[in-house]
């Protein structure tokens, strides 16, 4: 299956794609070892994970391995603004980002700034992680919970509805994902306890098409998890990481955080359905098909959202539909992205917080290493073996590349069961020691097969490889790297002058393939050619 | 409660000096408007609150309404060069290009916090814990942890530079900082093809290349296809310890820990 662009022109499109897969394989003269069923990714750059299947995986070859050590810089845009968070789109020579309130097109090719949109709101300000593309118009989520649709062309505002109330601590970090004329949502926030869903909204009107709760609905065995509907409804499980989408199946899969309150498991005893899951949506409906959830009855933070990545390849021998998370809580996971049947559990980073995996391949938590009111000492880092930054799958290595965090941390609980806690929160954590590392994971088995130490800390890089057998992405110590993906050696780097904090994209225009950073405030694009 | 009573004593004067320091703000700079503080949020969300926390009140990063520093400031002079300059040995990434306006708004926000902060018994886990909360180990058996399998007296002592502990911190931050202070000081030495060695303190160190602040004070780097590399990290026990305690060891050490006033 070819992955059909959801904007016009899909049959030139469509065409280009065709050759260039097949000049992939050929180029190199290998055969993938992961079937290329799964839409790849060709001169655009059009979602935020640029196709649908989150691998993050560009089909270009221009740049690679043989001239990747010629990369120069072609333009560079200084916003002034905010750390750059969002995955820039490239459609139509036109590249698209964002910090919360403001929206940037530029020239793809030159950098020249073609217009820009703002609009002060009040709400988290947390990030912002892009916009959607669709017939020629933008998608873009505010810090106020709003969803607002931009005209492509000019930036002028087209609609702007509410998707939920600010003052309940809602707001919309995440790019929107576009499905058969949907746009597909989902709320971000952990202050105040709310329930939070994803949404799809109609592309023309914005009206709602359906919203799915990430909490059970009351009286389904799913609400079962929960000791009381008072606990649910309140109970977070906020979603705000771009899902994931198998245009064969129609499902959508998005991943869901923690429950509230964050750290005070007292009361809300139980698996607490559906936080830390990973789950499938009808995409006509949104009703939940299936779920997995990776961290049952969590105590730490441990959102699930980190994006499930979906490829095509042998599982124990048999050829299957595959989705694979590297998930903050520290394990990774391979489903059946059909059936959901669970069919690896296996930690990335040594952590402790769980004391065994259950039948359903989910981790068991140890009850010993929650948050305590005098400081429980845990295995693991304070934010969890990765957070938001995208991770990739190369199909032709066969490897899932995250970039890691291990270390250790200090966890205090503000309440005990016998007092609710006296704010959402219920407790803090705090970093004792935290180093950040580029690991390579053989998805059959969850091994490690090359690392490479990123530096003291943790910082967000994002990572993107390609037919030219490249993987792109930065480390902590401020280097922009370009690494061989199948062992990890540095091909080219340099020093930008910041740190990467989104992932890298890539599109090819008018012959020429641009990668493009931000760092910092600063959009930088990368070719071999430099400037015009 | 000896600890909390000094606790009090000590917010006095901080929260009266927070005060006089808003006013000194009016008086040096235009008001302070909601829109500033609302501004000064936004930039801080954006750029601070990954280490900070969205409230200042501390994450990966210090607790910054408890910050000396941040209490001192008046009207962005001492947070403005840190905010500028990073601290690099803490992981604080610097913000060079960052307006002085929005160094204010952020001030602003900061100080508007912690007024907020002190007068609202606020309800997040930084507000201190009591001490009775922490003290749920056996100070002896502490003791004897110290003396014996933790081999702290090795580089510590009770009478020398742990004298008077637990009066320097609250208990949440004598917790953390035993088990890791926070540090900037591993050392370094740099082999030159020579022969000659250069010690220093460390600044940085990655794949391509080592800088280190030399013992006559000059900053030196080298590419690390020049030279060799020796790092010497005073806290390399402590991360060993981590992996090697039972939560109990954690408690029992600082209720040890909370006898040394």
């Amino acid at each position: 299956m070819i992955f059909l662009p959801i904007w016009k022109r899909s049959s030139s499109i469509k065409t280009i794609a065709i050759l260039i897969i097949a000049g992939a394989e050929c180029l190199f003269g290998q055969t993938s070892i992961v079937t290329n069923s799964i839409p790849s990714l060709n001169d655009s750059w059009p979602t935020y994970n640029g196709d649908y299947s989150g691998r993050r995986y560009s089909t270009l070859t221009q740049i690679n391995k043989s001239n990747v050590k010629s990369l120069k810089l072609a333009w560079a845009y200084q916003t002034h603004a905010a750390t750059l968070k969002s995955t820039p789109l490239e459609m139509h020579g036109i590249v698209y980002f964002t910090v919360p309130d403001r929206v940037w097109a530029l020239d793809a090719k030159t950098g020249q700034q073609i217009w820009e949109f703002r609009r002060t709101s009040e709400g988290d300000h947390t990030g912002q992680r892009g916009v959607a593309f669709y017939s020629d118009r933008i998608y873009f989520g505010t810090p106020d919970a709003h969803l607002l649709c931009l005209d492509a062309r000019n930036g002028k505002k087209l609609w702007d509805v509410k998707i939920a109330d600010t003052n309940l601590g809602y707001y919309l970090s995440i790019a929107p994902l576009i499905v058969k004329g949907f746009v597909v949502v989902g709320t971000s926030d952990d202050i105040i306890a709310v329930r939070h869903f994803i949404e799809a909204l109609d592309w023309k009107t914005g009206k709602v098409v359906w919203r799915t709760s990430t909490l059970a609905e009351p009286g389904t065995p799913a609400a079962k998890t929960w000791p009381n509907n008072r606990a649910m409804n309140h109970g977070g499980g906020s979603a705000w990481i771009t899902g994931t989408y198998d245009p064969d199946l129609n499902l959508i899969y998005w991943g869901t955080g923690n429950p509230h309150p964050v750290l005070a498991g007292a009361g809300r005893a139980g698996d607490n359905l559906y936080t830390c899951s990973i789950l499938a949506l009808n995409a006509a409906t949104g009703a939940i098909v299936w779920s997995f959830q990776t961290s049952p009855h969590d105590t730490h933070d441990w959102d699930s959202v980190e994006t499930p990545v979906l490829f095509n390849a042998k599982f124990n021998g048999r050829p299957r539909k595959l989705l694979a998370q590297a998930s903050r809580n520290g394990y990774f996971f391979v489903l059946d992205r059909q059936t959901g049947e669970h069919l690896l559990t296996s930690p990335y980073v040594p952590t402790n917080w769980a004391k065994g995996v259950d039948y359903k391949g989910s981790p068991i938590p140890n009850p010993a290493k929650e948050p305590q009111p005098d400081g429980l000492l845990l295995r693991g880092a304070q934010g969890g073996g990765t957070n938001w930054m995208s991770p990739s799958f190369d199909p032709e290595t066969g490897l899932f590349y995250v970039n890691a965090r291990k270390g250790y941390s200090l966890w205090h609980l503000d309440a005990d069961a016998k007092s609710p806690p006296e704010d959402n929160h219920g407790g803090g954590s705090i970093a004792l020691f935290t180093t950040s590392i580029l690991l390579a994971l053989d998805y059959r088995t969850g091994e490690i097969r090359w690392q490479r130490e990123s530096g003291l800390g943790l910082g967000y890089p994002g990572i993107l490889t390609t037919a030219g057998h490249l993987l792109f992405t930065g480390d902590i110590s401020g280097n922009l790297l370009a690494l061989d993906p199948s062992n990890g050696h540095v091909l080219w780097h340099t020093r930008p002058g910041g740190m990467l904090n989104s992932a890298p994209m890539t599109y090819q225009l008018n012959g020429t393939q641009y990668i493009l950073t931000g760092i910092d405030g600063v959009l930088y694009a990368w070719s071999l050619s430099g400037s015009l | 409660m000896i600890v909390l009573r000094k606790f009090v004593k000590l917010c006095i004067p901080l929260c009266l000096g927070a005060q006089f320091l808003a006013v000194d703000v009016i008086a040096q700079t235009p008001p302070l408007k909601k829109e500033n503080l609302q501004k000064g949020k936004i930039e801080f969300q954006q750029n601070c609150a990954e280490c900070h926390g969205n409230e200042a009140m501390g994450g990966a990063g210090p607790n910054l309404l408890e910050s000396p520093l941040v209490r001192h400031d008046n009207s962005g002079d001492l947070i403005a060069p840190v905010i500028r300059e990073g601290r690099g040995g803490k992981g604080m990434p610097a913000f060079p290009l960052m307006s002085q306006a929005d160094i204010l708004d952020i001030a602003g926000f900061l100080h508007a916090r912690i007024e907020a902060n002190n007068n609202v018994k606020s309800s997040t886990f930084m507000r201190e814990h009591t001490l009775k909360q922490f003290l749920t180990g056996n100070a002896e058996a502490g003791r004897q942890y110290f003396y014996g399998k933790g081999r702290c007296n090795t580089c510590h002592s009770p009478t020398g530079d742990l004298a008077g502990i637990a009066s320097r911190y609250s208990p949440m931050r004598l917790e953390a900082r035993f088990l890791y202070p926070p540090h900037n000081n591993i050392m370094a030495i740099v082999f030159l093809p020579s022969g000659k060695q250069i010690k220093g303190k460390l600044l940085h160190l990655d794949a391509f290349y080592v800088a280190i602040l030399n013992e006559d004070g000059w900053y030196r780097s080298w590419s690390l296809q020049q030279v060799k590399v020796e790092v010497k990290d005073p806290l390399t026990e402590h991360l060993e310890l981590l992996g090697k305690y039972k939560n109990k060891d954690v408690h029992d050490i600082f209720a040890y820990l909370e006898t040394l006033k």
